[in-house]
Order: C-alpha cells, then sequence, then structure tokens
C-alpha cells in the first residue's frame, strides 16, 4: 500500500518533501509544537493531522522544523520514519522525564545518550540487545549548548516505557512487584530518567541511518512523591526550550564547520 | 591474609585509573612497551597484567581472556582495586560491507548478544561507552594518523557462530541476526565489549574501545601498531583532561 499521496505528503504526518528542514524539534505534545516555532525566524505551520503537528523555520539561516510525535513509540516511531521520507536527516528530542535518581532534581536537564527499550515498538525493527543509543555529535552539541546557558547537565540513560501510570502508580498495577524491581534496576544502572519515546526515535535512526538525540527537563523524583511550589516553577517545561535551540544551534554550526 | 583480588591477583596500587583491555595475554607486554618503565606486575590463569607510566601518571594493561564471562571478572576486580577508566583494544570482524581491512572502529555502544550482562541489567538496558572515552578515541586517531570509524559493536558469545554459522544447528537464526545487526548500521563483531560497558555503568567507571577490522583487503603490520598507538593516546587525552578537571562535553 502507497502510504503517500500523488505529492509525496505523508500519510499520517501529512508533510511533503520541501516542506520540513533537515533538522526537526521532536516534542510529544502537538501543543508545544508554536511555542517552539516562536524560537524561529518566519515560523510557519505547515501540516497539523492527528497528534502530529509541523510548523517549519529558520536558525541562523538553516530551515528547521517541528513536528509533535504524540505519547509514546508507536506514534514516535511513524513521525520519524515519515520525516525521512520527507528529508529529514537530524532529529532532537525535546520534553519532560522523571528523575530516577535522587542527586537529579527537578529544574535540571538530561540530555539522552542512550535508552533502555522498555516498550514494544523497536522489537519490531532490531532484537532487544541491539543498543538504543542516540548520535554522539548531537549529544556533544545539546550538553554544550544547555551548558552555555548555564543549566545544570547530566548526560545518561534514561528509561523509555510504554505506560504513564506503571511508573507513577506502580502499586496498582497486577505486575507490581516486577516494575518495581526493575524501575530499581535501572536506577542500579544509573539510568537518569524516565520517558516514554527516546528508544523508539533512536532504534529507527540506527536502521535508518540519520541521527537522533535528545534533551529532557527533569521533573519529580524517583519515589513519586508530589513535587513542592518551588519544583514545580524549576521544573516548567519552557525551561528546556532555549537550551534545546541552543543545542540545535551548536549541532549546525558544528556541521556547517564553524 | 593476602589482599589480593581472586582471580586476577592484584592488590590496590599495583594498577592506575586508567587500564587498556586486549582479549589476549599476549597483547599485553607489547602494549606495556608503550608505557615508561613498564614492570610485570602479575600472572594468574588468562589474566596479565603489566603497569607503567605515562608522564607521571600509572597506567596498566590487563588481559580478559575471550569473553564476557571472563571480562566481567576482570572489570570486576579491577574496580576492587581503584581502576576506573577502561578501553578495550583488540581484534574484530567487519559487519558493513564497505569496511577497508585494518580501519579501527571506535565502539560507542554494544549489542548485548552474550549471555553475562542478564545476570547485571535487563536485555533492555543499552550497553553504552562513555562519551568522552569516544571523543577521546577520535582525538587520538588523528594523532596518530589512524583510520577511524565510530559506531556499535556487536558483542557475542559464539566465535565460531559468526565464522562458520552455516555448520551451526540454527544458522538461519545466526544468519538473520547478522543481517539485523548490519541493518542495524553495526560495525564490527568482537567478544567483550558489552560486558566492559554494561558493568562501568553500573558502578559510575568510563569506558570505550577501539577494535581493529578484519574487512576488505590484507592486514599489515603498520595497521596493527596503530591500534596499539592509538589506544595508548587515547590514554594520554584522558589523563590531561582529568588534569584540567575537565567536565565532558
Amino acid at each position: 500500500m502507497a502510504m503517500s499521496t500523488t505529492d509525496n505528503r505523508q500519510y499520517h504526518i501529512q508533510v511533503a518533501p520541501g516542506e520540513v528542514g533537515k533538522y526537526i524539534f521532536l516534542p510529544g505534545d502537538p501543543g508545544r509544537c508554536e511555542p517552539i516555532a516562536q524560537f524561529f525566524d518566519e515560523p510557519r505551520l505547515v501540516a497539523k493531522n492527528r497528534e502530529y503537528e509541523t510548523w517549519t523555520g529558520f536558525l541562523d539561516g538553516e530551515m528547521v522544523s517541528v513536528t509533535s510525535t504524540g505519547i509514546g513509540c508507536p506514534s514516535a516511531a511513524i513521525a520519524i520514519e515519515e520525516l525521512v521520507k520527507a528529508g529529514s536527516d537530524t532529529f532532537v528530542r525535546v520534553g519532560t522525564s522523571g528523575s530516577m535518581q535522587h542527586h537529579i532534581k527537578p529544574g535540571d536537564l538530561g540530555v539522552i545518550q542512550a535508552a533502555i527499550r522498555d516498550e514494544g515498538t523497536t522489537s519490531h525493527y532490531l532484537p532487544l540487545e541491539f543498543p538504543a543509543v542516540a548520535d554522539l555529535d548531537v549529544t556533544r552539541a545539546l550538553a554544550v549548548g544547555a551548558r552555555s546557558l548555564g543549566k545544570t547537565v547530566h548526560v545518561g540513560i534514561s528509561q523509555t516505557k510504554d505506560s504513564f501510570f506503571g511508573q507513577h502508580e506502580p502499586s496498582r498495577m497486577p505486575v507490581a512487584s516486577r516494575l518495581d524491581e526493575r524501575w530499581k534496576a535501572w536506577m542500579a544502572g544509573g539510568a537518569i530518567c524516565s520517558e516514554m519515546e527516546a528508544a523508539g526515535l533512536y532504534i529507527v535512526a540506527s536502521t535508518l541511518g540519520v541521527r537522533a538525540g535528545g534533551i529532557m527537563m527533569i521533573l519529580g523524583n524517583p519515589e513519586q512523591k508530589p513535587m513542592t511550589e518551588a519544583e514545580l516553577k524549576a521544573g516548567a517545561v519552557e525551561n528546556v526550550l532555549p537550551a534545546a535551540i541552543e543545542g540545535m544551534r551548536e549541532l549546525i554550526r558544528q556541521d556547517n564547520g564553524k | 591474609m593476602s589482599e589480593k583480588v581472586h582471580h586476577l591477583q592484584l592488590e590496590k596500587g599495583d594498577v592506575g585509573r586508567y587500564v587498556l583491555l586486549p582479549g589476549d595475554p599476549g597483547r599485553c607486554e607489547p602494549i606495556a612497551q608503550l608505557f615508561d618503565n613498564p614492570r610485570h606486575v602479575a600472572t594468574n590463569r588468562e589474566y596479565v597484567t603489566y603497569s607503567g607510566y605515562l608522564g607521571d601518571t600509572l597506567v596498566s594493561v590487563v588481559s580478559t581472556g575471550i569473553g564476557c564471562p571472563s571480562s566481567a571478572i576482570a572489570v570486576e576486580e579491577l574496580l576492587k582495586v581503584g581502576a576506573d577508566t577502561f578501553i578495550r583494544v583488540g581484534t574484530s570482524g567487519a559487519i558493513q560491507t564497505d569496511t577497508p581491512s585494518g580501519q579501527l572502529a571506535i565502539v560507542t555502544a554494544a549489542i548485548r548478544d552474550e549471555g553475562t550482562t542478564s545476570h547485571y541489567l535487563p536485555m533492555e538496558f543499552p550497553a553504552v561507552a562513555s562519551g568522552q572515552v569516544v571523543d577521546a578515541l577520535v582525538e587520538a586517531g588523528r594523532r596518530t594518523g589512524a583510520n577511524t570509524r565510530c559506531g556499535i559493536s556487536q558483542s557475542k558469545d559464539s566465535f565460531f557462530g559468526e565464522v562458520e554459522p552455516d555448520r551451526m544447528p540454527m544458522a538461519s537464526r545466526l544468519h538473520d541476526r547478522w543481517e539485523a545487526w548490519r541493518r542495524g548500521g553495526a560495525i564490527c563483531s568482537e567478544m567483550e565489549a558489552s560486558a566492559i560497558f554494561i558493568i562501568s555503568q553500573i558502578h559510575g567507571a568510563r569506558a570505550g574501545g577501539v577494535m581493529h577490522m578484519m574487512g576488505q583487503g590484507a592486514d599489515t603490520d603498520p595497521e596493527r601498531a596503530l591500534l596499539l598507538s592509538t589506544a595508548v593516546e587515547s590514554l594520554r587525552v584522558l589523563i590531561e583532561q582529568d588534569k584540567a578537571g575537565a567536565v565532558w562535553p
């Protein structure tokens, strides 16, 4: 079945080649696309279909876009597949995540170097032994960009999970003891944060030969205790956006040999 | 009572923070010749240890033997005696068909196609190298003039499952998985990296690897020499960074 129209408009994201840049921001939430696009020069809405919203503009003269993935690896895998068909090759996931270490606090930023494949999508691509790993140039640029803004940055491994409530309310799940045991294993392995899309993006990117990375606002704590007012303020998602933009600028500069 | 760790027969002070990890015990002495004032420290089973200096910094080379079971023991015991930076150095098979023989793979992450690391963490957890070590190896390759390529390695338990898959009862599965690794972008196949990476990750230690790839065309001795000199040079890069108190990246 052909999954695009005669003008190569992609089936789910409704984007055609030429409408997006090589460089793409990937938030989960469609509502975050416009705020990210406001950092671009000449931002314009390109397409809107299902959970996929796309804006395109320019950063330092380079065409860049933002496309929402929706929540989870199933929809994120579709987004990156179709964006590659439309000509993109560099992806930066940006969003929120839960802290998995006591020294990592709300308001800190996590740059995801690799991801735990605790989800069901990527085993349709590669056996579970294969590592979900970010492109190191993207990882380095995101960390350098965020640090240049004075942010506290942790570079490390994220847990990419399929169940939000399995993380936040594990005790009510029939498999509670398994969830608890695995959460402790991820912590002991040094994982820094928990989110829901990175593994899908990294594995699909590896199979397509494109680059991906991710930068996350850190929220919460490993025990899922409520956050204080001050923590909620520090962890506002708006606080990660300038760092993601600066990281992309840094990457564009590196790619252009500057 | 001896304070020596059981298998490596080392105690604190015998080795530096920085350790090169070849598989072959016979490669320890040639590597140690690239250190200043090298001395043989211990030999037990497949574990041979030499220590020496790069500038004023103590560095070591310890053989792991073949495979993740013996490599895991080496890393665990080296952590106990104070090491915290590990660079695997050795030989590998090329996975991508366009690999020129003698190109060096700088390993960024490893496929956990082995039985050891699932005793540590579930299979979903990635075996990933330290970005700082990867960057140090890239910089070392620039300094030595080595032809390098960064990418993912397959860490397998069966050498003959790779080189003679057709005689294995599960030949078709071996072929399918090899093709999956290739299409996933993996660049080389070896037998120890995933255990070194997973155990280092758990302990907050740094690990990476540089592998000579046997690909198209004949190997030459100068290429083999470049593998060892690049590995040693990467330690110099890390020592410089650590002395400067650099935070990666």
